[in-house]
């Protein structure tokens, strides 16, 4: 996800303590990868080979929701809002399954050489759930109303600071004009998030038209919801013709419900569970996630403003005991890098692996010998960091590190962000939008640098990719930037989750995406037989 | 609820002494009485969620997080419905004054008004209560007779076996297992959560009832029937049932009218206190099948800072423990004999 920092990031971090722990960070917003690594059956997902069949009802057992639930296009945040957001409204583009931008309400989005005058030209033949076309008007509109600088909404954040209002203008009904007041290379991306569905101006949240592949029909918050099959949809129709959306506040509700047939596909299967899933003729949908939790410190205090303490601490960390311990085995490697899925991502850079003896000759150098260290966590980043907090104790002891875990309740606190030694987490993001959130000095964008990192160097070149079009040298600018912090940076990034969803036996045409769950929640591709 | 029996209170001693006053108007005073002592108990209530509810802090900071400081607007518009700028006994009084009227105010989390909010769970919940009532009623008075029946031979020792196991299983033990049986591992018969039509009720399809009311049933019948039995056995023991038998009344006669009549007592007031027990307690059963109801709506409420929604959910369940308890009462009385006339002489 790429700038939909703020506000979805603090709703993220407080649904965390509703709900059960990972689940909702991933829902939170982000995305998930392919792979279908982790289980054998997961192959072609839900059985997505094969003769599919049209008709029937499909029903998704969401996780969480509430009685604050939301039909709203541009402000979802729990699991069961994004799964409904994502299939009645759309985007201008699409985060497709390995995501990469690819067309969608949107035929091309192309930058000026400046990057700074940005061309929309609209899918013709498109339409609204009651008939009417989509215009450029209609995209200018949704663009505006999560956009605006008053109260931007999660989409809008980035947006509301960098669109020129008064330049930019609608130039046709199939051309939308975007100006920036800054250079920014990335504004497509900008565009492409579930939070940002285009809605027409006449929109009406009691009776909410988009143009996804299913339509309203009706929805009572913190219960269900259902959808019909829209016939006239531009892409591919749907298979089922009703799709109900049934929220689940208990996770062995959800399971036993598809456990017993009641429902078709649930998000978030809880990794205890997936046996029982399978054993019952259903299967685990495993994707690959960029989603991360990582240990921060703050290269501006002792002893981590030492960075042959920092290497040290990272050549500490059993990567892969981490993955097996704190998240069943269903993660990926870190090396200590983020954003996995960028194009950019520096994957030539050789993997870290613990390396006790250097460790600890790195600590003799630095004359910390028997260093003591107080590690912050708490159980609302998510039920991963107190684990791997655990574990990080044990692995530390090997190199003579003395770790202390402090539990913190709320570890959200006013504390949080000058924590020395802590934790966080963090979702898929591209490289640029996340060095902005996470390694910028606050009054630049940083909003959560945790470890305060301050490296103008690194800024520079994040700032200079941020406004070149070109794509390989952006790259190659990027590369730079991921090689200072792979060799200085205060960020411990031991591994990234998968995403593991469940469906029943009689379901097809599931595929893992990197974006969201259940395939990014395209239940117009699954059919029911 | 592990000992209701030393809960039950002895009807008798809580009647006036007699005066002397002539029946009709003898029986209004007395259920002047217990109304005004209800009355007061909901009041005393009241005044204890309100102040509990309070003391859970700010519930805007709670709901907006860090976006207290960033979003004046919204503050603003919270206040407003909370009536924060009040004192807590002027809002007390509101509130209080707001239920008198059968006004439950607004919910703070969706914006509108608490009754259309809490209305369906209420119901289903009462649904789900009402029909666990039907069934364990009977069923718990059949076994005690059965049991008593063959009181001391093997019958009665297995079934008191069975039923004190029974009673050390908390609820979702006996629903997860009955899940596992009918609907996820072994048979698929029932199933396992309520799928709420959007227009209709849970019970529109029947089979969804089944489970949690079944497990409601376990849960609570193995107390209420001992309860009976002791009562059964003692009555039975006692020296009148002996000389009816004496007398050459027949056994069935002598179980029905002589014995039964006698033991109901405490068996009402055992099924009013499991009663009420289940209206505020339905909460896991609800949670572990999903059924729509008010213990579910409570814990969404209580997650969501939703002052309003939590206060009227709690005068709701106190009120039932009250009005069950009374009409209980009332019922003890009138199949009492002693207690009947001791009020109208």
């Amino acid at each position: 996800m790429n700038q939909n920092s703020r506000p979805n990031r603090d709703l993220s971090r407080r649904q965390l303590l509703r709900y059960s722990g990972i689940g909702v960070a991933a829902a939170a917003g982000s995305s998930f990868l392919v792979a279908c690594g982790g289980d054998d059956d997961s192959g072609g997902g839900g059985g997505g080979g094969g003769q599919q069949g049209s008709g029937g009802t499909l029903i998704h057992g969401a996780t969480g929701g509430g009685s604050k639930d939301t039909l709203d296009p541009h402000a979802p945040v729990t699991n069961p809002d994004i799964a409904r957001v994502s299939n009645l409204y759309e985007p201008l583009l699409f985060w497709n399954n390995t995501y990469e931008l690819e067309p969608a309400l949107a035929e091309s989005v192309e930058g000026s050489k400046d990057a700074k005058t940005w061309t929309i030209k609209m899918r013709q033949g498109v339409t609204f759930h009651n008939g009417k076309d989509v215009t450029a008007d209609d995209a200018w509109f949704s663009i505006q109303r999560v956009s605006n600088p008053k109260a931007p909404l999660s989409a809008g954040g980035q947006l509301s600071t960098i669109l020129d209002f008064e330049a930019s203008k609608v130039v046709d009904p199939t051309t939308l004009q975007l100006v920036l007041k800054v250079p920014y290379a990335l504004l497509d991306s900008l565009l492409a998030e579930y939070t940002l569905g285009i809605i027409p101006t006449d929109f009406d949240i009691a009776n909410p038209v988009g143009t996804g592949a299913f339509a309203y029909k009706s929805f009572d918050p913190g219960k269900t919801s259902t959808f019909t099959k829209y016939a006239d949809y531009w892409g591919d129709a749907a298979f089922v013709d009703e799709l109900q959306i049934q929220d689940f506040s208990d996770d062995s509700a959800k399971v036993n419900a598809l456990q017993a047939g009641q429902i078709q596909t649930v998000d978030n299967l809880p990794y205890n569970l997936i046996d029982t899933i399978e054993g019952s003729g259903g299967g685990a949908l495993v994707s690959e996630t960029g989603a991360w939790v990582p240990f921060t410190m703050r290269v501006d205090s002792a002893p981590f403003s030492d960075v042959r303490v920092r290497q040290a601490m990272r050549l500490i960390v059993d990567r892969q005991q981490m993955i097996d311990q704190t998240l069943s085995g269903y993660g990926t490697l870190g090396n200590d890098m983020y954003a996995p899925f960028d194009v950019a991502y520096a994957s030539d850079l050789p993997q870290r692996e613990q390396d006790i003896d250097q460790a600890k000759s790195l600590l003799a150098a630095a004359g910390q010998e028997g260093l003591q260290v107080e590690l912050f966590t708490g159980d609302d980043i998510g039920s991963v960091a107190p684990a791997a907090a655990n574990l990080f104790v044990e692995q530390a002891k090997a190199a003579g590190v003395d770790v202390k875990v402090t539990k913190k309740t709320p570890f959200y606190d006013d504390q949080y962000l000058s924590y020395p030694f802590a934790q966080d987490f963090w979702n898929t993001r591209n490289y640029i939008p996340q060095a902005v959130v996470g390694t910028f000095p606050p009054d630049q964008g940083g909003t959560y640098n945790e470890t305060h990192w301050d490296n103008q160097q690194h800024r520079d070149l994040v700032n200079q990719a941020a406004q070149e079009l070109d794509a390989t040298k952006r790259a190659d600018l990027l590369h730079q930037a991921q090689e200072i912090e792979y060799d200085e940076g205060g960020l411990i990034i031991w591994g990234f989750r998968q995403q593991v969803d469940g469906y029943g036996a009689n379901v097809q045409g599931l595929e893992p995406s990197r974006y969201l769950p259940l395939g990014s929640y395209k239940f117009n591709k699954v059919s029911v037989s | 609820m592990t000992d209701a029996a030393t809960l039950l209170t002895d009807p008798l001693e809580e009647i006036a002494p007699p005066r002397r006053q002539h029946g009709a108007a003898a029986w209004a005073v007395w259920i002047a009485r217990r109304l005004g002592l209800a009355l007061l108990t909901l009041w005393l209530v009241s005044i204890l969620v309100f102040l509990a509810t309070a003391a859970l802090g700010d519930p805007v900071r709670a709901i907006l997080g860090r976006d207290y400081n960033a979003n004046p607007g919204r503050v603003a518009e919270l206040e407003a419905l909370l009536h924060s700028d009040e004192s807590l006994v002027s809002r007390y009084f509101d509130w209080l004054s707001g239920l008198l009227h059968g006004d439950l105010g607004t919910s703070l989390a969706t914006g509108l008004p608490v009754s259309d909010l809490i209305k369906d769970s209420v119901i289903n919940s009462a649904m789900l209560v009402f029909l666990a009532a039907l069934v364990m009623i009977p069923l718990a008075f059949a076994i005690a007779m059965i049991s008593v029946h063959y009181r001391r031979k093997r019958p009665d020792t297995v079934i008191q076996t069975i039923l004190l196991a029974m009673a050390g299983l908390p609820e979702f033990v006996i629903g997860v297992l009955l899940l596992a049986l009918f609907s996820t591992t072994v048979f698929h018969i029932f199933p396992a959560v309520t799928i709420t039509s959007p227009t209709g009720h849970p019970w529109d399809n029947w089979k969804v009832m089944v489970l949690p009311t079944l497990t409601l049933v376990l849960w609570v019948t193995p107390y209420v029937s001992r309860i009976v039995r002791s009562s059964l056995l003692e009555v039975i023991d006692s020296e009148y049932v002996e000389l009816a038998r004496l007398k050459g009344i027949p056994e069935k006669v002598v179980m029905r009218k002589h014995a039964l009549l006698n033991a109901i007592v405490p068996g009402i007031q055992v099924i009013a206190l499991q009663l009420a027990f289940l209206a505020g307690g339905v909460v896991v059963v609800e949670t572990l099948f999903a059924y729509p109801g008010m213990g579910l709506e409570l814990v969404d409420a209580v997650r969501n800072h939703d002052v309003q929604v939590v206060q009227a959910l709690s005068m709701i369940i106190a009120s039932v423990y009250v009005v069950v308890n009374l009409i209980a009462d009332i019922l003890s009385i009138l199949l009492t004999p002693r207690a009947r006339t001791a009020i109208s002489s």
